[in-house]
């Protein structure tokens, strides 16, 4: 047993120091490095040399010692004083134990050795073992050079490494009431996970995740941890939070790459059918519930392929399309059937599934942009953000003509927003070679809604922001296409009654900058096809499905909802918190009829 | 334009212009194709009835106090375009149309009160273009909160 050292890193050299004379046991030579200690074994003096790595067990002595021999005294070769303490004693035998004093992270701090041979206990007390939790520092996931990824689509981060990930698991102080767990959406058991990393058991942690997160490669990379789970964490305190969402990350590429992922065998088949209208995250999370409860899935989608935002609207180099694939492939080896190019609403209404399934869950995101409203938005070239993301990302119009759909000609982009969308579409024009990217926002910096890594990023990049900014018009060719945009300055108005200060244009402030290409990233709203044939389904001011929160079921019976389609743009893992109530409620209420 | 001389000439004109508001909204409502946006606009007339209630109060009462609040004005429906009143319009639409009258309102209010030179009068005109100012703001919170929401 040597887990209590297991964030010091595997094989790491130890320095050692007598407690008493401080002289250190380390002694190199040529290539040889050792500890030296005399010993006292069967009433006779010898001489000891340990490994100084940690975890090498090698021991070489003057006279052979007998496996599970305790040696009577561990004494300093050079004050000669005994190593022996009274406490603590070896977790493992119960043997005594010998101290010496160890450098960790800028520190000096006790370590202990069991002197019955043969047994591999060394560890730290708990109390030193939390000092050196907090000197370990956040480790970062390496990241692709900036230059170099600003011209190609690959994930940006690489991932921790195994090496890194035990270390960063090792940050984690195991708190008996974890805050983490009480940030997360959907509240995986985080300290579990994160202590069966440390204990090498990376295929237990990915199902302890998945007890909870049918998609944790997707939400590893995608949710915002910064303000759930980790701005909770307990070591957020006094230094920089664990890395969860890189462990999530890690651990379920870890199950992928090493093909431990298991298709489980549904036994239990019913003789029910569900119908999913949309692949996004939401609706593959209800069918894979149900799937594995017994019932016969059959998800609707659209598009030609599946997976909602994370395939049209997250870019590659974000969220790698494999891994999105990979998860649909998952399921349909678990049964659900996936039907593409079926637009519900249109082809089939919901009336019409409800005739053929016991229940229908529509999980149809809020896909309708919004834009300003301001003059020339008609223009050539001014783009919906999902128009632009879509073209560059399942079109894959960068890749034109090898693929039928052509990018936009423009060299100068300007992006209008700050949340995710608008950096994700300012870091896909970077990589498609436009020669400067704007983006345009209203607000000030602290306002921005975009993650603070896709800000980092996009700033690292290349990509330009010009803040308390507005546009008030397009301007356009004779040929109807764009060239400028008419700008205001804004600035932040004291604090009104709810305590944000909103942005008001500052008069005569008027800018124009040159671009051809606009890409309105400001918001999304709910798409009305679905409910041109299903005015039962209630809906709010906003065009967003009412539910019953606690079931998530809609005004008509047997008809669910749940995601951006009933909260607006929201997250990932939100929309797949409510799949996963509506495919709770969709069983009790069928498992009663 | 009409020409006031008394302070009650000015609240009967206000309370016939909330009327005509509350009208305005029942008639858009009933043109409307969803449910949704027909309870919208009944909404945004029982804010008019609201407003002009307020107002019938004050003359009954004759009291009306002029706050030095300074309303804020987010200006948002200054730099939108014009809009197209469909029986399928969006909530956002909804509120660029409320904005716009609310404005409008507000605007001819401060036009009459330069106008006038009788203190009493004047300040009447300037309290009821605060007000007015007021209900845009309401309006331009929910728009910049929700339509700008990543803007
Ligand atoms: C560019 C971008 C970046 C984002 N970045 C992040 C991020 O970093 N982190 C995060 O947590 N969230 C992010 N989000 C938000 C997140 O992606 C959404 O909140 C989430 O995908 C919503 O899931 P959903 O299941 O409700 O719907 P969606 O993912 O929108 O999927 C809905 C699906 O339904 C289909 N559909 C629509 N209408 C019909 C119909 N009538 N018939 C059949 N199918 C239909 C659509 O084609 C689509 O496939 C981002 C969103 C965008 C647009
Ligand atoms: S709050 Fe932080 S330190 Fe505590 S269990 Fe959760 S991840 Fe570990």
């Amino acid at each position: 047993m040597f887990d209590d050292v297991k964030y010091l890193k595997f094989k790491s050299y130890l320095n050692t120091y007598c407690p008493h004379c401080r002289n250190s046991f380390n002694v190199e030579r040529k290539d040889q490095k050792y500890l030296v200690y005399k010993a006292i074994y069967k009433e006779q003096e010898i001489e000891l040399k340990l490994s100084p790595f940690l975890d090498v067990f090698e021991v070489e002595s003057s006279v052979p010692i007998d496996i599970n021999d305790k040696l009577t005294d561990l004494l300093c070769p050079k004050c000669k004083k005994s190593l022996i303490v009274e406490e603590p004693v070896c977790g493992e035998c119960g043997s005594p134990v010998a101290e010496m004093i160890i450098t960790a992270f800028s520190k000096l701090i006790p370590f202990f050795i069991c002197l019955n041979h043969g047994c591999t206990w060394h560890g730290l007390t708990k109390a030193d073992q939390n000092k050196i939790k907090l000197k370990i520092p956040r480790q970062e996931m390496p990241e692709q050079d900036m230059k170099l990824r600003a011209a190609n689509h690959t994930e940006v981060p690489y991932g921790y490494t195994t090496e890194l990930a035990q270390l960063e698991a090792g940050r984690c102080l195991q708190c008996k009431e974890p805050k983490c767990v009480k940030g997360c959406p959907v509240n995986i058991d985080i300290p579990t996970f994160i202590r069966l990393i440390t204990e090498e058991k990376i295929d237990e942690a990915a199902k302890k995740i998945k007890e909870r997160n049918v998609l944790p490669a997707v939400c590893g990379r995608v949710c915002p941890q910064e303000s759930q789970c980790e701005a909770l964490c307990i070591l957020g305190l006094r230094d920089k939070p664990v890395g969860i969402g890189n462990l999530e990350r890690f651990v379920a590429d870890f199950e992928r790459k090493m093909d431990l992922v298991k298709v489980p065998i549904i036994s239990n088949k019913l003789n029910k059918k569900i119908a999913v209208v949309g692949s996004g995250p939401s609706g593959l999370t209800v069918a894979a519930d149900l799937v594995q409860l017994g019932y016969s899935v059959t998800i609707f989608e659209a598009l030609h392929e599946s997976g909602g935002v994370l395939v049209y609207g997250i870019p590659e180099f974000r969220l790698p399309k494999s891994i999105v694939s990979f998860e649909v492939d998952y399921l349909k080896k678990m049964g659900v059937r996936v039907e593409m190019n079926h637009v519900i609403g249109k082809t089939i209404t919901i009336d019409e599934l409800l005739q053929h399934f016991n229940a229908v869950f529509i999980g149809v995101g809020a896909g309708l942009p919004v834009f300003m409203n301001i003059p020339g938005e008609t223009l050539g070239n001014v783009f919906s953000a999902n128009e632009y993301l879509t073209r560059m990302n399942l079109m894959k119009a960068y890749k034109f003509p090898e693929y039928d759909t052509p990018k936009p000609r423009g060299n100068r982009v300007v992006v209008i927003g700050g949340g995710n969308v608008a950096m994700d579409s300012a870091r896909t024009a970077i990589r498609t070679g436009a020669a400067e990217v704007t983006i345009v926002y209203r607000r000030s910096r602290q306002e921005l809604p975009a993650r603070h890594e896709e800000v980092r990023h996009a700033e690292e990049e290349g990509v330009k922001f010009m803040l308390l900014t507005s546009p008030v018009r397009y301007l356009g060719t004779d040929q109807a296409m764009l060239k400028g945009m008419e700008c205001i300055r804004m600035q932040l108005g004291a604090p009104d009654s709810s305590g944000r200060r909103r942005p008001v244009p500052i008069e005569n402030s008027n800018f124009i900058i040159n671009c051809d290409i606009a890409v309105v990233a400001i918001g999304n709203s709910s798409n009305p096809i679905i409910f041109q044939s299903a005015q039962d389904i209630k809906r709010n001011k906003w065009g967003y499905i009412e539910v019953n929160p606690e079931t998530n079921e809609t005004s008509k019976e047997f008809v669910y909802s749940g995601g951006d389609i009933v909260t607006g743009s929201a997250t990932v893992i939100q929309a797949m918190g409510a799949g996963r109530i509506a495919a709770n409620a969709m069983h009790n209420k069928l498992s009663a009829t | 334009m009409n020409n006031f001389s008394t302070v009650d000439e000015i609240l009967d004109f206000a309370m016939d212009a909330e009327q005509k508001a509350v009208d305005f909204y029942i008639d858009l409502g009933e043109k409307m194709k969803n449910e949704e946006m027909k309870s919208v606009f009944i909404e945004f007339a029982q804010e008019e009835v609201k407003h002009k209630a307020r107002l019938m109060k004050i003359k009954e009462e004759r009291i009306f106090e002029m706050s030095a609040e300074k309303i804020a004005d987010l200006k948002i429906s200054d730099y939108v375009d014009t809009i197209q009143i469909t029986p399928e319009m969006s909530y956002q639409t909804a509120l660029i149309v409320a904005m716009n009258r609310e404005k409008a309102a507000f605007k001819l209010y401060t036009r009459l009160s330069a106008k006038t030179d009788l203190p009493g009068l004047k300040d009447m005109f300037l309290s009821l273009a605060q007000e007015e100012s007021k209900h845009k703001l309401r309006f331009e919170i929910e728009y910049d909160e929700y339509i700008l929401r990543e803007n």
